[in-house]
């Protein structure tokens, strides 16, 4: 029984609260950016779907330059070179900053097919009953949209969370960083601390998969 | 009170709608036919302005449908449509299909709306299925619901592109009975349709098309019988045989 023993090492409450808190960090930073991603991933999807002429090419430009860069890559641009450039944030709104920007590229392209996916004929059907662009859009093409949106948005949500984790690079004090701060005092403790830290990881997303099944279902 | 004069429309370089001169008046039931691709859903789609013309003049109640000035909305408050596929709003039950733009558009209330709705379901013959959604009726029960949208929002003219061509046979009977009955109450109607029976029986005139062109116009009796352009008498032939 002699491998268990650093498991009942690790697993003090001292050290579970330690990752409770790292895990709070993570759970902070997903849920912020997921809201405002969601915000701007919708305003720019519908822009880029309404092809208002050079603003629709513009996000159009931006939109692929971000969602053909590594998350990585803009996680060390925020926190280390927009400094150079006078804009300086602290770690926790570095985090949330670029995994914002990168969502909402994610998230619009998401938004952006799913409102192309609804028959061009329902456009027509309100608009030839005397409904403006923006009410055709609301009433018709946005409601239909967005209960086909449900499974991808879901699942960038899920990807989203799991992306904070990238933030370590920056020192972010997330559940990852956390857990290996504790891991780095003793190599036995590597494995007990993965474990526990992916079950962390594991429960919350898992959660949101299945909510994310309920709500397809009910629409069904 | 809906007058095309020389009209012209291009795809890109495709010339598919050429100098169409066409008056149709209030009351009149006008029946448009003519081969695949000779521009009818075209000529019926400028009429609302789902298409835009290239030139010439076109106008509904006196009103310019090209001019910038125009109020595109306030003009087809007053032209219903109905599509060859329905297209009802599937997430919306029967009734809230046909009561969104008479409140988002005219600003009735609910209640006032509902009563509207429920009065042309009950005209088309399935005020049972007000509460149901689309996806739960059959395709005559569906075009039957589009109709009834259509009218609730009490247009002057009403278009119709092909309503019964994705229908099952047994099924077109009971839209064209509506339709029919919509035409002997007075209704300004443009049916495009390659039915015959129906057009024998209501239509006041028949508009043969062919490649962009208007090639004739006649009263049914006329035309069926005696036609006098030798490609309507070709397509004729060939519906009538196939
Ligand atoms: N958006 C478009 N862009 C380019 N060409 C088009 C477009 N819409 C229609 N056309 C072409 O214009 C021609 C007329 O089309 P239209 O749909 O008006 O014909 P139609 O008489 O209604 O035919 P059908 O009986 O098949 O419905 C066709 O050759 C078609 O391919
Ligand atoms: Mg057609």
């Amino acid at each position: 029984m002699d491998f268990l023993k650093p498991f009942i090492e690790v697993y003090t409450p001292d050290h579970l609260k330690f990752l409770l808190q790292g895990f709070l960090v993570t759970l902070k930073v997903a849920a912020i950016s997921i809201v405002l991603s969601f915000i701007i991933g919708a305003i720019v999807g519908t822009l880029r779907y309404a092809k208002i002429p050079v603003l629709s090419q513009i996000l159009a430009v931006l939109v692929e330059i971000l969602r053909n860069l590594p998350l990585l890559l803009i996680i060390f641009f925020t926190y280390f070179a927009l400094p150079e450039l006078g804009i300086e944030m602290e770690i926790t709104t570095a985090a949330i900053a670029a995994l914002t920007v990168f969502e909402s590229a994610m998230l619009s392209e998401i938004i952006r097919s799913g409102l192309n996916s609804i028959e061009k004929g329902q456009t027509e059907a309100g608009r030839s009953s005397g409904l403006s662009y923006v009410q055709t859009l609301r009433y018709i093409v946005l409601p239909q949209a967005l209960r086909r949106m449900v499974p991808p948005i879901v699942s960038q949500f899920i990807s989203l969370l799991k992306d904070t984790s990238l933030a370590v690079v920056i020192a972010l004090p997330d559940l990852l960083h956390n857990g290996q701060i504790i891991y780095a005092q003793k190599e036995s403790y590597v494995a007990p601390v993965f474990i526990i830290v992916a079950l962390m990881y594991f429960i919350v997303n898992y959660a949101l998969s299945l909510a994310a099944r309920r709500l397809e279902l009910k629409q069904s | 009170m809906i007058e095309f004069s020389k009209v012209n429309k291009f795809y890109g370089d495709f010339h598919v709608l050429k100098d169409i001169n066409l008056t149709i008046n209030k009351g009149e039931v006008v029946v448009v036919i003519g081969p695949s691709g000779s521009g009818k859903s075209t000529l019926l789609r400028c009429i609302n302005r789902l298409e835009t013309i290239s030139d010439g003049g076109l106008t509904v109640n006196g009103v310019s449908v090209g001019d910038k000035k125009t109020n595109i909305n306030t003009l087809r408050r007053n032209i219903g449509m109905v599509f060859q596929h329905f297209h009802l709003y599937p997430h919306k039950t029967v009734l809230q299909n046909i009561t969104l733009a008479p409140m988002k558009v005219l600003g009735q209330s609910q209640k006032e709306a509902e009563e509207t709705a429920r009065h042309y379901l009950d005209k088309v013959g399935i005020l049972e299925k007000a509460g149901s959604y689309p996806s739960q009726l059959s395709g005559g029960q569906q075009q039957r619901v589009a109709i009834a949208r259509g009218l609730a929002m009490k247009p002057e003219v009403m278009l119709f592109d092909e309503p019964t061509s994705a229908l099952d046979p047994e099924m077109i009977g009971e839209v064209l009975d509506v339709m029919k009955a919509l035409a002997r109450e007075g209704m300004t109607m443009v049916v495009v349709t390659h039915e015959m029976g129906f057009a024998r029986e209501v239509a006041d005139r028949i508009v043969f098309m062919d490649e962009g062109r208007v090639l004739e116009e006649a009263v049914p009796a006329d035309f069926y019988e005696n036609p006098r352009e030798e490609r309507a008498r070709l397509f004729l032939s060939r519906i009538l045989n196939h």
